[in-house]
């Protein structure tokens, strides 16, 4: 045996001699078998497992979780705030600039009309819901490089690259706040129209969304439209792209068309009863 | 996840199959033609109720209220958003009454107090008292740093000066002590009732001596500080 150095050598001869391996043959995975302990005869009987006298064998335990009169891990803990106003954070499902260019080429929305979440629900591919604390989408930067789309969006959070790559194209993006009666409203606007309600107001945002949406940087809906074309040209030099002039286009009046902070539907106004049936719309008259 | 797979196919609803309804029905000779509601009624067989049967052919499914659901305002505005004029409701159920509307409009004053430019301004606020409490804290801060060398020293020298008291006390003591022994001539017991009595004496007397000298310091300082006046 002296000349066998390697153990591979060894085990090859040892393997030569042992019979075929089969699944008879083979040990179970460690601690992967269990003996199951009856409470008979010499091994599971006599004291069934609980040794001799004391708290053992009386079956006088103490409380699952006592260490023995320390503060137990249990109840060292006063105050565990895990989910404390998760009832009432907003959530935004994303969507990714390529899901949007994906729906674009295969034209499952009309980019030569502005686009906001009752386009996007109404090509059946997306949907919100709003009584789950969804309070509209947010664009996700994944597709960002080959996002080549030239789009009116309107979404309710956008980061800055998303918007960089929105503008870089001729494009203009928004982020608008809807509450929750409105949402449900954009989420399925035929659904709604069947009830014979006249559209309500959009309401403001909460305060805590307020500095969001009037921050010219995030292209908010109550933003001063100066600073915001002062930011588009910011945002150009940041990423590096020439600023495409929107006033030069051919549909420079799609692209700058948007909502007042009261309106549901371009073009429809608060207060207006609108028949899908009769394509009728009905006003109250001014007193 | 929101967003359902996606057919790559041209956008083609097949909602319902509709049969075309565009052929000319030719004229039937008078014989064939019954009004008979009866007669009607017994061809239909499609066993639905008149209100299925009315919805499919989309039209308002009880022209008579069945209910006091159809009688509710909500149903029947909803039955003018489903099937238009035709459905002979009056479009001025859907607005409400003024005082309804009105009670909306106080009840968004409620909910909704703040303008615009109001909330800006509770944001700005809010973000202008936080940083100034930072800032607060921080001079307070770099305040209480300009005076920390000080404070050392303070404190140094009130332990110092503890110590020393201390020391004093123990070499008083001791002086005292010697004194009282130099003056019987031999070692006597501290706890000697004599000895008790001449340790008094002698600890008055020094008493009295400490007194003098601090009372010479302050004449002294008042001196000084007329001198200073005067000149």
């Amino acid at each position: 045996m002296a000349h066998l150095r390697e153990s591979s050598d060894k085990a090859l001869k040892l393997l030569r001699t042992l019979p075929r391996v089969q699944i008879g043959n083979l040990r179970p995975n460690p601690n992967s078998k269990q003996n199951d302990k009856r409470g008979r005869a010499q091994h599971g009987g006599d004291k069934h497992g609980a040794g001799n006298k004391g708290s053992g064998q009386r079956q006088n335990f103490m409380r699952l979780g006592y260490e023995t009169g320390n503060q137990a891990f249990y109840m060292r803990f006063p105050y565990e705030p895990y989910y404390k106003g998760h009832h009432m954070k907003r959530e935004y499902p994303p969507i990714s600039l390529l899901q949007l260019q994906v729906l674009v080429d295969t034209n499952r929305i009309d980019v030569s009309q502005p686009v906001d979440i009752a386009t996007l629900c109404n090509s059946g591919l997306l949907s919100l819901k709003p009584a789950e604390l969804q309070y509209g989408f947010q664009l996700t930067d994944e597709g960002l490089d080959n996002f080549k789309a030239k789009i009116n969006i309107e979404v309710q959070h956008a980061s800055e690259a998303v918007i960089a790559a929105v503008e870089r194209n001729g494009g203009v993006i928004r982020t608008a706040y809807y509450d929750p009666r409105s949402l449900q409203i954009l989420a399925n606007p035929k659904k709604w129209f069947e009830k014979g309600v006249p559209i309500p107001q959009r309401m403001l945002p909460p305060q805590d969304a307020v500095e969001y949406y009037t921050d010219a940087k995030n292209r908010g809906y109550l933003a001063n439209p100066e600073e915001i074309s002062k930011e588009r040209l910011v945002l150009a030099q940041k990423y590096g792209y020439e600023l495409p002039r929107i006033e030069d286009d051919a549909d420079y009046e799609m692209l700058t068309a948007a909502k007042d902070a009261r309106q549901l539907f371009l073009g429809l106004e608060p207060g207006w009863l609108v028949n899908l049936v009769d394509k009728t719309i009905v006003k109250l008259k001014k007193t | 996840m929101n967003f359902h797979k996606l057919n790559i196919t041209a956008g083609i609803s097949i909602r319902c199959l509709k049969y075309s309804t565009n052929v000319t029905k030719p004229e039937l000779p008078a014989s064939f033609v019954n009004d008979n509601v009866e007669y009607e009624i017994s061809r239909d067989k499609s066993g639905l109720r008149r209100q299925h049967k009315n919805i499919l052919h989309e039209t308002n499914p009880y022209s008579e209220a069945h209910s006091w659901i159809h009688l509710t305002e909500k149903y029947q505005r909803g039955v003018y958003g489903k099937y238009g004029a035709k459905s002979n409701i009056s479009p001025q159920i859907c607005f409400g009454t003024k005082s309804e509307i009105a009670a909306a409009k106080k009840f968004q004053t409620i909910t909704q107090p703040k303008t615009i430019q109001q909330m800006i301004e509770t944001a700005r606020a809010a973000k202008a008292a936080k940083l100034a409490a930072i800032a607060e804290r921080e001079d307070g801060i770099a305040k209480k740093l300009e005076k920390l060398e000080q404070w050392k020293a303070d404190l140094n020298a009130k332990v110092a000066k503890r110590e020393a008291d201390a020391a004093a006390a123990i070499a008083r003591k001791e002086r005292l002590i010697e004194e009282v022994r130099r003056h019987f001539g031999f070692k006597v017991d501290t706890r000697d009732e004599r000895f008790k009595e001449m340790l008094e004496q002698k600890e008055k007397e020094d008493k009295r001596k400490q007194k003098e000298a601090k009372r010479k310091v302050k004449e002294e300082k008042m001196m000084a500080k007329l001198v200073k006046q005067t000149s």
